[in-house]
């Protein structure tokens, strides 16, 4: 037989059949031995049931749903502010200052969430629920890469479809602001902060898999993000650190970027996310769960 | 012997688990399992029964020693060696918001069981386990026997070879329970089970087969009837009927007998124990002899602590009372 297939009976009646109330309520025996067919198993379909089950379950969890609402209520009350101010002080605003503040603050608050939300996905489910899960077919490896990509796809998508949602509303509400949004700048600050967060999630991820408690977890990173961004403020100006980073939205919407600036902020910070998992890998292959 | 190694479905080398250093769950356990092996896995609380089985589903890594499943060493990334494994932990549990459907829909998968093999094979577990008519309900408001029957269909839905149930009739109530070993009984015909149990009339019920482990050592494997050899014999109780005077003389004249070592009436009831260097068979000729010799009749007679349970007590109590000398094995010490 080769490797990767076993043989499975076809026929639907399971041998061992719960009887009840004391009589066995087996199926009739077949007479004809049953039919024996060659079972291909899909190699990575423990994976990608690992990712939809994660999507799906993550999406309707009550943080992930305050994490929106949070951020839904900040910006509506952001922006009604701003245009109370725009329509009764007559205080004419850019769009570009006013999404990049946005934005600005709605990344720093979802940090935050994203921490809990990545550094849970595999804490949370040490002991029993975990036994039910990795004692069937599924490699360390697959149940790893499949939580991690699942946190990553659904933060990321999610602050991209936020952030897109705050540049257009803001370029709406404020058009009679002193320069217009670019599209192109738009592009780059949403994809660029998604990536950020995104790469936030798999870090996050990966400390809650190597971690032995998922408290201890969640407070290093919140320590390890918001600490260290508070350090590097001190750093020479020429550093390119988070708070300077962020400041310079309003530029980047504006168009006024470097295409080759971003395109190594973006590759460090994949490398950092992919040396983070390998990190991950190796550790939670070596853990006990 | 290089056949036998080879079939051997599973294989522990020196298996210890110690955890960071603080807790050593299990102390060098060698055990074999052959096919057809319907191991009970018996042991105080503590004792490392989940540890070990933990340790041959690769969820834990062994401090020392190993594991081999079906010839293949165990470890967490060998998904190909579990695939041919069902397990069920003590007291399952099942991920949030799923109905039996979605669940071992969810399992299957894990599998890697392509959709034309596992919905119909789920379909039909949910069948067998007779919860059709709640296979659309959220799984969190299942009483533990749903939830029992739904953790032996996930166990079954990639038709293991190896079946790993720890506590399986823990919590369920009496019908359930004997459904779960009828359930048991079928399957052992034809896959190997390794079941952990606190219930010993379980294991007496189901297994040929005993592991005994007390605080992470184990201190007996090898077939029921060896675990039952060891237990003391000659010990009879015997319920009888007729007048009290002609019993109560019996008794003493019993007591007159060489080899009877204990004789006590109590209330009709004769405890009775015999010496080990003449035949019992004799012995228990002489005593229904003197009990015809004085009209008295015998309504039943039993043996006492010729049961798994004697036997398992007697192991532990043995190797507590042993001290330091458990650094040897029984027989070596001996």
């Amino acid at each position: 037989m080769q490797k990767g297939q076993k043989s499975m009976s076809t026929n639907s009646g399971m041998r061992g059949e719960w009887p009840r109330n004391g009589h066995n309520r087996r199926a009739a025996e077949m007479t004809d031995p049953p039919a024996m067919v060659r079972v291909r198993f899909h190699r990575f379909l423990p994976y990608w049931a690992v990712l939809q089950t994660d999507l799906r379950q993550t999406s309707q969890g009550w943080l992930f749903v305050l994490w929106i609402g949070l951020m839904l209520v900040g910006i509506c009350g952001f922006y009604l502010y701003r245009v109370g101010l725009q329509q009764e002080a007559g205080l004419v605003q850019s769009a570009a200052v006013l999404c990049a503040e946005a934005l600005r603050a709605t990344f720093l608050g979802s940090l935050a969430v994203v921490v809990i939300l990545s550094v849970a996905a595999i804490g949370t489910e040490r002991g029993t629920v975990a036994d039910a899960i990795l004692s069937r077919g599924i490699s360390r490896h697959q149940y790893f890469l499949a939580r991690q990509h699942a946190r990553m796809i659904l933060v990321g998508v999610v602050f991209a479809l936020v952030s897109t949602g705050i540049i257009a509303v803001g370029s709406l509400l404020f058009r009679g602001g002193e320069a217009d949004i670019s599209f192109r700048g738009a592009a780059v600050v949403i994809a660029l902060l998604s990536l950020l967060l995104a790469v936030v999630a798999a870090v996050g991820v990966v400390l809650g898999a190597i971690t032995n408690s998922t408290i201890l977890g969640i407070a290093l990173y919140w320590l390890l993000l918001y600490g260290g961004g508070l350090l590097l403020m001190l750093a020479p100006e020429t550093w390119p650190t988070p708070e300077r980073e962020l400041s310079r939205l309003r530029y980047v919407l504006q168009g006024y970027y470097s295409s080759a600036y971003y395109g190594r902020i973006a590759l460090t910070a994949a490398a950092v996310a992919c040396a983070a998992t390998v990190w991950g890998l190796i550790g939670f292959s070596r853990k006990d769960v | 012997m290089a056949d036998d190694e080879n079939n051997w479905i599973v294989e522990t080398q020196h298996l210890t688990k110690i955890y960071r250093n603080r807790q050593i769950a299990l102390n060098d356990v060698t055990l074999t399992l052959e096919p057809g092996c319907v191991l009970g896995l018996l042991g105080p609380n503590g004792a490392g029964k989940t540890t070990l089985l933990r340790l041959i589903l690769g969820l834990h890594r062994p401090t020392a020693g190993y594991v081999r499943v079906f010839g293949r060493l165990m470890t967490p990334n060998a998904a190909d060696i579990r695939r041919r494994i069902g397990y069920i932990p003590t007291n399952p549990q099942f991920p949030r918001g799923m109905t039996p459907i979605s669940y071992l829909d969810y399992i299957g998968r894990l599998f890697g069981l392509p959709r034309d093999v596992r919905k119909p094979k789920l379909a039909t577990l949910i069948r067998a386990v007779d919860l059709l008519p709640h296979s659309g309900d959220p799984i969190a408001h299942f009483t533990p026997g749903m939830t029992a029957r739904l953790a032996v269909a996930a166990s079954l839905i990639n038709e293991p070879d190896l079946l790993i149930w720890d506590e399986p009739t823990h919590g369920l109530d009496i019908e359930a329970r004997r459904s779960m070993l009828e359930l048991i009984k079928q399957l052992a015909s034809e896959k190997t089970l390794i079941l952990s149990s606190h219930n010993l009339s379980d294991v007496d019920e189901v297994c040929n087969h005993a592991c005994v482990l007390n605080k992470g050592q184990m201190i007996f494997h090898g077939t029921l009837q060896d675990l039952k050899g060891r237990i003391r014999r000659n010990h009879y109780e015997l319920d009888v009927d007729g007048d009290h005077k002609a019993i109560s003389k019996a008794v003493s004249v019993l007591r007159g007998l060489k080899d009877f070592t204990h004789v006590v009436l109590r209330h009709r009831r004769l405890d009775v124990k015999l010496g080990e260097e003449t035949p019992n068979t004799v012995l228990l000729a002489q005593l229904f002899q003197v009990l015809h010799d004085h009209k008295i009749t015998v309504i039943s007679v039993r043996t006492v602590g010729m049961q798994t349970e004697q036997a398992y007590l007697d192991l532990v109590e043995r190797e507590e009372s042993r001290g330091f000398v458990r650094l040897y094995p029984a027989s070596e010490a001996a």
